[in-house]
């Protein structure tokens, strides 16, 4: 290749990183911002393991320990108490589905007043959407903690639990899926004279229907597993069972509940799967 | 008679309509051209209310529409049927539904919200369904029709209505020709027949010299022409679409409407 040549390539090449410098690597104050950032992750990941007390001798020596739990887990056995545990499984399923009923009920009522295209006024529509939050920024099982109080030890409280954290966290979904319906529909039933009330039935819950029911299902399945937490506190149902064995050392039987845990959340998931389907395609017929 | 007078429109610095004035007859059929952006959508949100003016003022047979509220405002909306370029349908309800939703104004509305319609409405929505040759798919889900059978629901819709007006935003723009013609055909008996008023936003000269009497041009808000379609010269055009150093060719806002009888045409279009 003769010089010339090669000198007109070195000239495009500099005229080219002059144009795109973007696209030649990092430029100086990028490297510096990249390398401060780095730092500052270091720094806070050793000084939470410091403070934390977390250290490899702790770790180690917990492994033995591990290690006799996890022989203690097989073979799993019922110890004799199966119906009692299935029992225990179903009350807490039914937790979990009459919390998260309440909830959706509630929360399709509620959800309206959190959605700017229905509630204007801004400090009315902020303070609705701030108690949402507060309510699904509790978590079930604090929630859950207060209810033992209030209503004493038993499933009630957990479904009060699941409930009070779920209208929250669902009225919040909803608000805005409604807020992000499409106007179209809803110009077009406002253009024949449809008032507030048909506006909504028919211009805006046919269209938040299905994420209603997804969300509503989905939340369903979540609060299986929140529900077996919820009896550790003493709101009843296998997590009672499963903390009461826990704290015996039966590590057998433990495995056994958390097998029977890990069935039934697959159970409702496949039931949960085939009702979306069904609901929510419905295979192109109307459904509300 | 349908009397707009002064009437403007401004979103922020944006003006949209700007003090148009205009009288349209009882029966008339008017098609309203221009550019995109010269205000044709927003100047029919605003006879049905749909947005609301920022001044001046409409009337129907001499009583105002503008300023309604409420009930009063339901009854002009409901007097005024419209139809929109997106079809506007639910998609997720069927098509008798979707017909039936031009009656809410008609009727209870706790029984409208749980879907119980009388029987004779049903009747009627079914009627206006065949009109439209659209009651073979009167349980089909609005989403599974194709753009030609939407447009055509959507008009059974606002004709169930038993409107004195009908405002069409250019219901034709995601049609294919046949199903163009098709609407056009329907919306001009709908005049011819019934009586009805009909204003039609149009993107296509050809389409509005065929099928209206009248003809108004917008550009930039403003009205530059109003008069019989068959009026409209070369001059007038060069105001309502072109830039005055810009020769203007019809051929660009034309559209090949099949004429005469299907055979003679050579696209064949699935409906
Ligand atoms: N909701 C709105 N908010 C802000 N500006 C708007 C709104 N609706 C319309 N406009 C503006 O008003 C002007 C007129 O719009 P309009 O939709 O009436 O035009 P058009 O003549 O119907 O155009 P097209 O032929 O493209 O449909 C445009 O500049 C548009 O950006
Ligand atoms: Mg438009």
């Amino acid at each position: 290749m003769s010089l010339r040549k090669e000198a007109a390539r070195a000239e495009h090449m500099a005229g080219l990183k002059a144009a795109y410098p973007r696209a030649f690597g990092l430029s100086l104050s990028q490297k510096i911002r990249l390398t401060a950032i780095w730092a500052a992750f270091f720094t806070v990941l050793f000084f939470s393991l410091d403070y934390l007390g977390v250290g490899f001798t702790r770790i180690w020596n917990g492994l033995d320990r591990m290690g006799i739990i996890a022989g203690g887990l097989f073979p799993p056995r019922s110890g004799g108490a199966f119906p009692e545990l299935m029992g225990a499984l179903m009350e807490s399923v039914a937790m979990a589905f009459l919390g998260t009923l309440m909830a959706s009920l509630v929360a399709m009522v509620l959800c309206f007043s959190g959605a700017r295209n229905i509630l204007p006024a801004r400090i009315l529509r902020f303070s609705f959407r701030r108690s949402f939050d507060f309510l699904r920024g509790v978590d079930s099982l604090v929630w859950a903690l207060v209810y033992v109080r209030a209503v004493g030890l038993g499933p009630l409280a957990g479904v009060l639990a699941i409930a009070t954290s779920d209208v929250g966290t669902l009225s919040k979904l909803y608000a805005e899926a409604i807020e992000s319906a499409d106007k179209k529909q809803i110009d077009a039933i406002r253009a024949g004279g449809g008032n507030r009330l048909e506006v909504i039935r028919f211009g805006i819950i046919p269209q938040i229907l299905p994420v209603m029911l997804t969300n509503a299902l989905y939340m369903f399945e979540s609060n299986t597993r929140s529900a077996t937490i919820l009896g550790i506190v003493g709101a009843g149902g296998i997590g009672f069972q499963l903390s009461d064995r826990i704290r015996a050392h039966r590590w057998d039987e433990v495995s056994f509940i958390i097998i029977m845990i890990v069935g039934a959340v697959f159970v409702i998931d496949m039931i949960s799967r085939f009702l979306r389907a069904k609901l929510i395609h419905a295979g192109k017929r109307q459904v509300l | 008679m349908l009397a707009i007078e002064n009437l403007k429109k401004q979103f922020g610095q944006n003006v949209a309509v700007d003090d148009v004035s205009l009288s349209i007859g009882t029966g008339e059929m008017v098609g309203i051209i221009g550019r995109s952006g010269a205000g044709k959508s927003t100047l029919l949100r605003c006879i049905n209310q749909l947005s609301e003016p920022t001044s001046g003022q409409i009337a129907w047979h001499g009583r105002r529409v503008t300023g309604l509220r409420g009930r009063s405002l339901r009854n002009w909306q409901r007097q005024c049927g419209m139809i929109f370029q997106q079809f506007n349908l639910v998609p997720r309800l069927d098509v008798i539904t979707n017909v039936l939703m031009g009656r809410l104004s008609y009727r209870n509305t706790i029984l409208s919200l749980m879907k119980v319609f009388a029987q004779e409405e049903r009747a009627m929505a079914i009627m206006t369904l065949e009109r439209v040759e659209m009651a073979a798919h009167a349980l089909q889900r609005a989403d599974t029709l194709s753009g030609g059978q939407q447009q055509r629901v959507a008009i059974a819709r606002a004709l169930v209505q038993e409107p004195s007006v009908l405002l069409a935003d250019e219901p034709i723009a995601s049609l294919d020709p046949r199903n163009a013609r098709k609407v056009m055909e329907i919306l001009r008996s709908i005049n011819m027949e019934d009586g009805i008023t009909v204003l039609c936003n149009l993107h296509t000269l050809d389409t509005a010299r065929r099928y209206c009497d009248r003809i108004i041009g917008m550009a930039a808000g403003k009205i530059v022409y109003d008069g019989l379609s068959h009026e409209l010269d070369l001059k007038s055009l060069q105001k309502i679409y072109g830039a005055e150093d810009q020769p203007f060719d019809e051929k660009i806002t034309s559209t090949s409407i099949p004429q005469g009888d299907d055979t003679a045409c050579p696209l064949t279009h699935v409906g």
